[in-house]
C-alpha cells in the first residue's frame, strides 16, 4: 500500500495511559488503513480498541497524556507533530455515549459546529448541513433538541456532526453499545452507505453479528497487540474466541456445515436441507420452566400510568413466581424501565395496582418494598457512592437493617468479587461495576432480582459470566425480571416474555412464542434472534425445524 | 422574534423594577402582569411545573423574613423572590442558549466564556436527569433520599454519584469538543445576530415603563 493511499499508518506503536505505567495498553501495534476501506477494530474489553482509535486523531497522546512509542501517522504526517484540532479535517471521530458529545440546542446547530470550527462561509455551513442530512435521512429533526432525540436519531446525529466536516476517515467507538435493534439498524444502513459514497470508516466493536457482514477487513486486538488481520469470512474460521469473541450463530452454523466462504449473516446461510449435518446444538435452549406450584411473588393488574398528562402505561397485568425469570422486551421508549420502576414504588400505577409479596405498592413505602426487590440499574455509576466495593455491597443491608454476613460471603464469591473488594467502585470496568451493582442488589437477599439492560455495552466474557451467574440464582429459587432489549440474551436466560411497544404488553408467553407472533414483533419493531430465524418453521425449513423439535 | 440581548435587557429592567418595588400592591401587579404573559406565549403549562418547585422555595424564605421582620414585609420578600426567578423563566424558556452566547459573542464577549455559559444552560436538563436516576436508584436500595430533613444525613449517597458522573460528563464533553474543532481561530457563526428596528423599539418602550413604574412607586420628589 503506497503512502499517498493510506490514509492512517501505526508503526510499531505502544502506549501506557500514566508516564510511569508499566502497563501498555498498546504494544507494538502496526496498521495501515487505506482511503475508502471500512474496517472492525475488535476484541474483548480492555483490549485496545478504544485506546487505538483514539491515536487516528491524536487525543492520545495530546489530550490524554501519558507515555506513547513507536509512531502514528495520518495522511503523512506524524501525529506528534500536530495537534488534534490539526486533525480533525483528516479524521472524524464519533463517540460511544452520544449525550454528552451534543451540546448545541438543535441538531441543524449541532452540525454546523465543526463547520463553524473550520470559519466557513454561512451559506457553506447551510448547504453542507443540508446535503449531510439528506444523505443520513435526518432533515426533519434539524429544528429538534438533540437531547431530546432517541438514542439512534442521537448516534445519527453524532455521525453527521462529524460527517459534514468531510474527513478521509470516520472513526466510531462502540456505535452500537446503547442502542436497540431497531437504531443499530438504522445507523448500519447510515454507515453502509457512508462507505459506499467513498468515505473510510473504521468501527471498534466487539458485537460481531452487527459488524461482520458490513465490513470489509477486521483486525482483532487481543491485550493491545494485534493478534488477527484479515477479510472477515477468513478470520472466522479460525478460533477467534479465545480472544474473547462470540462467532455469529449464523458463523457457527457454516461452521458445523463446513461452509466456505463462510456466512456471515442469517441472509447469506444457504438453505440447510436433512442431508447435510443439522446444527442442533446450537439452537438456543431456553432454561427449564419452575413448578407450577411455585409461589406468586409479584402480580400486576390493569397497571396503566400517566406522566405529566402523558399516557406511559397502559392496561399492563403479568405475575412473576418464585424461580421464574421474566424477561419484559422491546425497543428503547417502549416503557420498559417505568415498568421497572412500578416494582418497587419509584412510580406509583394510575390506574390498577402493582403486588410484591402480596403488598399492594400505592400503599407500602419505596424503603419498606427494597427489602423484596433488588434493582440494579442500567448505569452503576448511579449508585456508587462509598470508597470500596466491600462497602458499596453493604450499603442495602445496613440501610434495610438485613445484614447477613455468611450471605454476603457467599454472594461475593457467586460474583467473583474477591479481588475487588477494596478497590473505588467507580475504578472499575463497566463489566466489573455491573458485577459489584448486581451483587448490591441482591446483598439483602430480596425475593425478586430486577435488572435493567445487563448486558448493555457489555462484551461475551461479561454475557456468558452474567449467563452463569442467572443460572444459578435460578436454580436457588431467585425471581427475577430482566428489562433488556437484547433478545438473545433474554432468550437464553428467560422463561417468559413481554414485549412492550408504546407502553402496551403486545404479546406474551416463551420467547418462540414471541418471535413467532410477527404482527406483535413488527409492532414493537423488533426482529426475531438468529436462532429463531435460523431454526424456526419460519424461515422456509418445516422439515429441519420439525426435525428439532423431534429431537 | 427579538434579539436575545433585547430579552435580556428587558429581563434585567423588570427584574430591577421587581427589586425597587416597595408595596405590596405593586409586586401583586409586576407579579400578574407576568403571569398574563406567561400565558399569552403558551408557557402556562411548564411554568406550574416549575412553580412546584419554585413556591415552596418563596414560601420557606418569606418564613424566614417573617421570623426577623413582619408579615407584610414577609410576603412582600416572598412574592417578590418568585417574580424575580418567574422573570427569568421567561427569559430562558424563550431564549435558546446559544443563541444568548452567540450573541453576546458578538458585543464583545470571548468565545470560550460564551461557550461554557451556553453548554452550561444546555446539559442543565441532562443534570436533571441524572440526579432522578441517581435518586431512584438509591430509594431502591432501602435509602430514605424522599424530600424531607431525614435526607440530609444521606447526602453523600447523593452528592457522591453525581459530583463523579459530573466529572465523567465533563471529560467527555471536552474530548468531543477538542474532537470538532473547538478553539481554532477564525471562528464563524451559523446564525447572524443584527439589532432590528423592533428590537430598538422594545428597548425604548421597556425603558419608558421601567421608569414610568419606578416614578410611579417612588414618587416625583
Amino acid at each position: 500500500m503506497t503512502a499517498s493511499l493510506c490514509v492512517v499508518e501505526t508503526n510499531r506503536l505502544g502506549y501506557a495511559y500514566r508516564k510511569k505505567d508499566g502497563n501498555l495498553a498498546l504494544d507494538g501495534v502496526n496498521l495501515r488503513i487505506a482511503s475508502g476501506e471500512y474496517l472492525l477494530v475488535c476484541g474483548a474489553s480492555g483490549s485496545g480498541k478504544s485506546t487505538l482509535c483514539r491515536t487516528f486523531n491524536g487525543l492520545i497522546p495530546h489530550f490524554y497524556g501519558g507515555r506513547l512509542h513507536g509512531e502514528v501517522r495520518v495522511a503523512g504526517k506524524p501525529t506528534s507533530e500536530q495537534s488534534v484540532v490539526g486533525l480533525f479535517e483528516e479524521v472524524g471521530m464519533v463517540f460511544q455515549n452520544p449525550e454528552t458529545q451534543l451540546f448545541n440546542s438543535s441538531v441543524a446547530r449541532e452540525i454546523a459546529f465543526g463547520l463553524e470550527s473550520l470559519g466557513l462561509p454561512r451559506a457553506e455551513i447551510q448547504d453542507r448541513i443540508s446535503a449531510t442530512a439528506q444523505i443520513l435521512n435526518i432533515s426533519e429533526l434539524l429544528p429538534r433538541n438533540p437531547q431530546e432525540l432517541s438514542g439512534g436519531e442521537q448516534q445519527l446525529v453524532s455521525i453527521a456532526a462529524v460527517l459534514a466536516i468531510g474527513p478521509k476517515l470516520l472513526v466510531l467507538d462502540e456505535p452500537y453499545a446503547n442502542l436497540d435493534p431497531v437504531s443499530v439498524r438504522r445507523v448500519r444502513a447510515a454507515l453502509k452507505m457512508i462507505h459506499q459514497k467513498g468515505m473510510g470508516v473504521v468501527i471498534s466493536e466487539h458485537r460481531l453479528p452487527y459488524t461482520v457482514p458490513d465490513v470489509q477487513r477486521m483486525v482483532v486486538l487481543h491485550q493491545g497487540r494485534i493478534v488477527l488481520d484479515g477479510p472477515p469470512a477468513q478470520l472466522l474460521a479460525l478460533d477467534v474466541e479465545r480472544f474473547g469473541l462470540e462467532l455469529p450463530l449464523p458463523v457457527r452454523a457454516g461452521r458445523r456445515l463446513g461452509l466456505t466462504p463462510l456466512p456471515l449473516d442469517v441472509e447469506t446461510l444457504p438453505s440447510l436441507d436433512l442431508a447435510s449435518p443439522p446444527p442442533f446444538d446450537l439452537k438456543t435452549v431456553p432454561p427449564d420452566l419452575p413448578p407450577a406450584a411455585a409461589h406468586i411473588v409479584l402480580e400486576a393488574e390493569h397497571v396503566s400510568f400517566e406522566l405529566n398528562g402523558a399516557p406511559i402505561l397502559c392496561d399492563i397485568s403479568f405475575t412473576l413466581r418464585q424461580g421464574e425469570s421474566l424477561a419484559v422486551v422491546g425497543a428503547n421508549g417502549a416503557g420498559k424501565t417505568v415498568l421497572l420502576k412500578h416494582l418497587n414504588g419509584l412510580y406509583r400505577p394510575t390506574r390498577g395496582q402493582v403486588r410484591v409479596m402480596g403488598k399492594d405498592t400505592r400503599r407500602v413505602k419505596v424503603s419498606h418494598l427494597a427489602r423484596h426487590v433488588g434493582v440494579a440499574f442500567q448505569n452503576p455509576d448511579s449508585q456508587f457512592f462509598k470508597l470500596t466495593v466491600w462497602d458499596e455491597i453493604l450499603v442495602g443491608p445496613k440501610a434495610l437493617g438485613l445484614y447477613d454476613e455468611a450471605w454476603l460471603r457467599e454472594l461475593v464469591k457467586l460474583f467473583r468479587l474477591e479481588p475487588l473488594l477494596q478497590r473505588a467502585p467507580y475504578r472499575l470496568s463497566g463489566g466489573e461495576k455491573k458485577r459489584v451493582a448486581f451483587a448490591a442488589a441482591l446483598a439483602h437477599r430480596p425475593a425478586i432480582l430486577a435488572l435493567d439492560e445487563p448486558t448493555s455495552g457489555q462484551d461475551w466474557h461479561f454475557r456468558s459470566a452474567l449467563g452463569n451467574l442467572l443460572a444459578e440464582l435460578r436454580m436457588q429459587g431467585q425471581a427475577m425480571l430482566l428489562v433488556t432489549h437484547d433478545l438473545s440474551f433474554a432468550e437464553q436466560h428467560a422463561h417468559r416474555w413481554i414485549l412492550m411497544a408504546e407502553g402496551q404488553v403486545v404479546a406474551d408467553g416463551s420467547p418462540w412464542h414471541v418471535m413467532a407472533d410477527k404482527t406483535a414483533m413488527d409492532r414493537a419493531n423488533l426482529e426475531p434472534t438468529d436462532s429463531f430465524r435460523i431454526f424456526s418453521a419460519d424461515r422456509s425449513h418445516p422439515t429441519l425445524a420439525d426435525c428439532i423439535r423431534e429431537k | 422574534m427579538l434579539d436575545p440581548r433585547t430579552k435580556l435587557l428587558l429581563a434585567i429592567g423588570y427584574a430591577a423594577l421587581t427589586v425597587a418595588a416597595t408595596r405590596l400592591t405593586w409586586s401583586l401587579a409586576e407579579g400578574g402582569v407576568l403571569l398574563l404573559f406567561i400565558a399569552v406565549i403558551g408557557k402556562t403549562r411548564s411554568y406550574l411545573r416549575w412553580l412546584r418547585m419554585m413556591l415552596p422555595m418563596s414560601l420557606f424564605f418569606g418564613a424566614v423574613v417573617w421570623w426577623t421582620a413582619d408579615v407584610r414585609t414577609a410576603a412582600l420578600a416572598a412574592l417578590k423572590l418568585l417574580t424575580l426567578t418567574s422573570v427569568f423563566f421567561v427569559f430562558f424558556s424563550t431564549t435558546l442558549p446559544d443563541d444568548l452566547g452567540n450573541s453576546l459573542v458578538k458585543v464583545g464577549m470571548p468565545y470560550v466564556v460564551a461557550f461554557v455559559m451556553s453548554t452550561s444552560l444546555q446539559f442543565v436538563p441532562m443534570i436533571h436527569r441524572k440526579i432522578k436516576n441517581v435518586l431512584d436508584a438509591q430509594r431502591a436500595r432501602g435509602i430514605p433520599l424522599e424530600p424531607g430533613w431525614s435526607a440530609l444525613r444521606h447526602y453523600p449517597a447523593f452528592l457522591g454519584p453525581i459530583l463523579i458522573q459530573a466529572f465523567q460528563m465533563a471529560e467527555e464533553l471536552a474530548e468531543a469538543m477538542e474532537a470538532r474543532g473547538f478553539g481554532l481561530p477564525g471562528r464563524t457563526f451559523l446564525k447572524d445576530y443584527l439589532m432590528q428596528t423592533r428590537d430598538w423599539l422594545a428597548l425604548s418602550g421597556g425603558l419608558l415603563v421601567l421608569i414610568a413604574c419606578l416614578l410611579g412607586q417612588h414618587g416625583w420628589g
